[in-house]
This record gives C-alpha cells, sequence and structure tokens, in this order.
C-alpha cells in the first residue's frame, strides 16, 4: 500500500503548474504511439504504392503522411503539458487561413496529382495530347507533369491543368487505326484498285492482319472515284505505318494501271440554235 | 545451321551466309540472308559464335510485341475432360550471338520468314502479337528449318463442355526453344473455359537436343511467371 500511494504521489506531483509527471508520462506516450503509427503507416504505403507511383512522388506522400499522424499526435498530446489547445486553435485557424489562400494552386495541384497517380490516364512515354500541348510523357510528378513536345519542346503542366484538361492518349490502347482517301480516276477499276491496296497491305508486316483493313469506294466525288483506306497498327507505330504506307499505294496503283486524276472540269461548247 | 561455331568459321546453307572475318583482334561480321545483308565491326580474340533460333518477336523491331499467336487452318474441336497431342508449326527467327566465359551478346537477328503481326483480343485490352497459320499435324511434320520449327502440343479440356479451338497464343517470355536439326517447342494448354485457356512451355531438355540461348535471360531478365492466360477467346 505504502508503495502504491508513493507512485500515485510521484506521478501527481506538479513538476509546472497544472502539470503532473503523469500527464508528461502520457504525452510521452501519444507522441511514442504516433510515431509508431506513423511508421507503420508510412511502411504499408511504401508497400502499396512502390509499384504503382514514381520513387520521387512515393517519397513526398509517405512524407506527408508521416508527418501529419506526428502532427495529429502532438495536437492530441500537447493538452496534457498545459499548452491550450483553444489559444492553438486560434492561432492556427488564422495561419491557416492564411496559409491556405497562400497555398491554394499548390494544393490543388498536389491533390490534382495524386488523382492522376490514382486514375492513371497517362503514363510515363505515352504519346499524348492534353490541352493544346502533345508530346510524350516524360514524368509525373506531385505536382506538375513534364511533356517533351513532337518537336522537341520541354514543357510543364501543373497537374491542376492536366486534371482538368481533355486527355488524348495515344498509346493507352494496343491498337490503332488510321485512314487515307485515294481517288482513282473515273475510267479505272475500283475492284481492280481495292485488290491491288489489299495485296499491299497484307504485305507489311505492321499492318495488323485482325483488325483487317477495310478498303471500299466512298464516294463518287466530282473528278474522281474515291477509296477509303482504313487501316489498324499497333499503337506504337502507328505514325511510322502511316507516313510509310500512302506514297507506297500511289506507286502500286500505278504500277498496276490505275490513274489518280488530278482534278477536272469537262466544259460542254454550246451549240447556236 | 544452328549450333556453336568458332570465330573463323563461314556458315553457309539454304541462301543463308555467315561469316567473320579477319585474323587481327578487329574481325569483320557479316551476314546474309535472302535479299538482307548486315556487316559490324567485332572486336573479340576468343570466344565462340552461336547460331540459334529464337522467340519470333524480334523483328522488324523489338518490343511491338511479346506473344505468338498460332492460327489453325482448321478450327479444332475437343471433347470435355480429354486430354490430346498434337503438333503445329511455328514461325523462327534466327539470332547470333556472340560468347565467352562472362558473357553472351546478341548480335544479329533475322528471319527467313513473312513477318505479320496482329490483335489478340479487343483495341482497349488486347494485346499484339506476332501472327503465324498453321495445320495441326498429328505427327512431327517436316519443316523448312530456317524457316519454322515444330511444336510439340499437349492440350487438356479441363471445362464440361466440348470447346472450338482456332487460335493458340503463347508468351514469348515462357518459351524455351530447343534445337538439333530443326527448332522444337513442347507447349501445355489447358482449356478453362469456352472461351479461355492457359499455356505454358517445358522447360525439359529433349534427348538429343540443345536448349537454345534465351534471349530474355541473355538480357539478364529473370523468369517469373511461366504461364500465359488466353482470356479474350480460343
Amino acid at each position: 500500500m505504502n508503495l502504491e500511494a508513493e507512485i500515485s504521489k510521484m506521478l501527481n506531483h506538479e513538476v509546472m503548474k497544472g502539470v503532473t509527471l503523469l500527464d508528461i508520462f502520457i504525452f510521452a506516450v501519444i507522441i511514442v504511439v504516433a510515431v509508431i503509427i506513423a511508421k507503420i503507416v508510412r511502411l504499408n504505403i511504401r508497400r502499396a504504392l512502390k509499384e504503382k507511383v514514381p520513387k520521387t512522388t512515393l517519397v513526398a506522400i509517405e512524407k506527408l503522411v508521416y508527418y501529419t499522424i506526428i502532427v495529429i499526435g502532438f495536437i492530441v498530446a500537447i493538452p496534457y503539458i498545459g499548452f491550450s489547445l483553444s489559444g492553438l486553435l486560434v492561432a492556427g485557424g488564422i495561419a491557416g487561413i492564411v496559409i491556405g489562400l497562400a497555398t491554394q494552386t499548390v494544393v490543388s495541384n498536389l491533390i490534382s496529382g495524386l488523382f492522376l497517380m490514382a486514375e492513371k490516364p497517362i503514363q510515363i512515354g505515352d504519346g499524348v495530347s492534353i490541352g493544346d500541348v502533345g508530346g510524350v510523357v516524360k514524368d509525373i510528378r506531385v505536382l506538375s507533369t513534364t511533356i517533351r513536345t513532337w518537336d522537341g519542346i520541354y514543357v510543364r503542366l501543373p497537374n491542376e491543368k492536366v486534371f482538368t484538361s481533355n486527355i488524348y492518349n495515344y498509346n493507352a490502347h494496343a491498337a490503332r487505326r488510321f485512314e487515307y482517301k485515294v481517288g482513282i480516276a473515273y475510267k479505272s477499276d475500283a475492284d481492280k484498285a481495292i485488290e491491288v491496296i489489299k495485296n499491299l497491305l497484307e504485305e507489311h508486316p505492321l499492318i495488323l492482319k485482325n483488325p483487317a483493313p477495310q478498303i471500299f469506294v466512298e464516294e463518287l466525288a466530282d473528278s474522281s472515284v474515291n477509296l477509303l483506306v482504313k487501316i489498324w497498327a499497333p499503337s506504337s507505330e502507328w505514325y511510322g505505318v502511316k507516313t510509310e504506307m500512302l506514297w507506297k499505294i500511289k506507286v502500286a496503283l500505278e504500277k498496276a494501271g490505275i490513274e489518280i486524276p488530278f482534278p477536272q472540269l469537262v466544259i460542254w461548247k454550246g451549240e447556236e440554235a | 545451321m544452328f549450333g556453336k561455331y568458332g570465330l573463323n568459321e563461314e556458315i553457309k546453307e539454304d541462301g543463308v551466309e555467315i561469316k567473320i572475318e579477319g585474323k587481327e583482334k578487329i574481325k569483320r561480321y557479316y551476314r546474309k540472308a535472302g535479299g538482307d545483308e548486315i556487316e559490324k565491326i567485332v572486336s573479340a580474340e576468343s570466344g565462340n559464335l552461336y547460331v540459334v533460333p529464337v522467340e519470333p518477336v524480334n523483328l522488324p523491331k523489338l518490343g511491338v510485341a511479346e506473344h505468338l499467336m498460332i492460327e489453325f487452318e482448321k478450327p479444332y474441336i475437343i471433347e470435355p475432360s480429354i486430354e490430346d497431342t498434337f503438333y503445329l508449326k511455328f514461325p523462327i527467327e534466327v539470332g547470333v550471338f556472340l560468347v565467352d566465359r562472362k558473357d553472351v551478346e546478341r548480335i544479329d537477328i533475322f528471319t527467313m520468314t513473312k513477318q505479320k503481326y496482329t490483335l489478340y483480343g479487343s483495341p482497349e485490352q488486347g494485346i499484339i502479337c506476332r501472327w503465324w497459320k498453321s495445320d495441326i499435324y498429328r505427327d512431327k511434320p517436316e519443316v523448312e528449318k530456317l524457316h519454322e520449327g515444330i511444336m510439340r502440343v499437349d492440350i487438356k479440356n479441363s471445362y464440361r463442355e466440348w470447346v472450338e479451338v482456332k487460335k493458340m497464343v503463347f508468351r514469348a517470355f515462357d518459351m524455351k526453344i530447343f534445337y538439333n536439326g530443326h527448332a522444337y517447342m513442347h507447349a501445355y494448354v489447358n482449356i478453362l473455359k469456352k472461351t479461355m485457356a492457359e499455356t505454358a512451355f517445358n522447360s525439359r531438355k529433349p534427348k538429343n537436343m540443345e536448349a537454345s540461348i534465351d534471349i530474355y535471360e541473355a538480357k539478364g531478365i529473370k523468369k517469373l511467371e511461366k504461364k500465359f492466360v488466353m482470356e479474350w477467346g480460343l
């Protein structure tokens, strides 16, 4: 009984005004528990996101979560050592409003960045158009996304802009389609032209077997019969195939005796009555 | 054609010519296959040249596809809960490697076959595959050795209904190619549903055959997954 009384007396001994040894002990325990929880959460975040987000972003997310938990622990613990939370809250509130206003854009970019990483509409290496910027995604960070434009210029886009813009991702799917319009003369045989183009496309390794190319007469135009050629190619290779094939189609058609006409107008000279 | 050669040997077979010339340290690598020719400068004193069949997904450009689709000339229908064995022909690419005690370096890949790619699955979710068409053979077929290899397929229908199979898709990453005169692979196909199957390869070396150089292992990539799931139709 004496020992218990002694311990109780010791714990209730005031070290500062209104702060006992027990209060300091509870404060220390809360801080230690907060640090342990923060470390466990950080470890789990690292495991969960290791393969999903870039290393620099992962470190930033880890730090944000780690220090947020510790700050929460500190706010819970601080009344035990005699600091008034109401005073802190008022000061913190005012400071929060000021900081919030000042960092509104930063926070918006940060949140957009986190959503981009979760939703993954673009990935590093993808060919994209975001708003009026087109190019290859070089990096996706917490606050910004960097693009190398098609003509080799470095562009840094704030994540808020990326998140709120229309995104066209040219590599999101395995295959994509492109098309040509090829005009042949009215006197030429359209079936033969279709056969010539079909055989030519069959020879190209990167023009997909399935979905098969489609070639058909699309329009009886003023100066030509227009064929539409629709071709599927791997998304990573379509541009090379597109730039290669149109001239080859022209050469193959000419070799087969099929004329590609210039625009022409037939004028009938009227006879006097 | 397939096998191990010294650095100064000249190989000529079926329209293919491979040689490394030069007695000094600096040598000239020359290869001609069909109308395609290539030359490289090689600086080597020791080592060997290996000419072996490799996974047929490297040409015309590495990275386009990692899978091989073999479409059957005629659909194959299999009864529920039975196992069967047949043979297919598959396209090969020929890899030329420089090998010494420490390292394996791929110096050339060529093919004598027509290359064509296709999409397996939908454009949104599918994958690009090297495409090939083969008959189904009950016995080992004759093949043009520099064009095609023989694939033994052990197929099992684990589904409760009859299943029609028109194609098979294999992951190049899983392939294990062997050779003597011709290239050879042994695949397992397990049908799980009407539209789903697993494909895998036997990595055990058959008698009287040599294991080819695995491009992925030569690149230092460790193989973990061993099966590919065909989930977009058979």
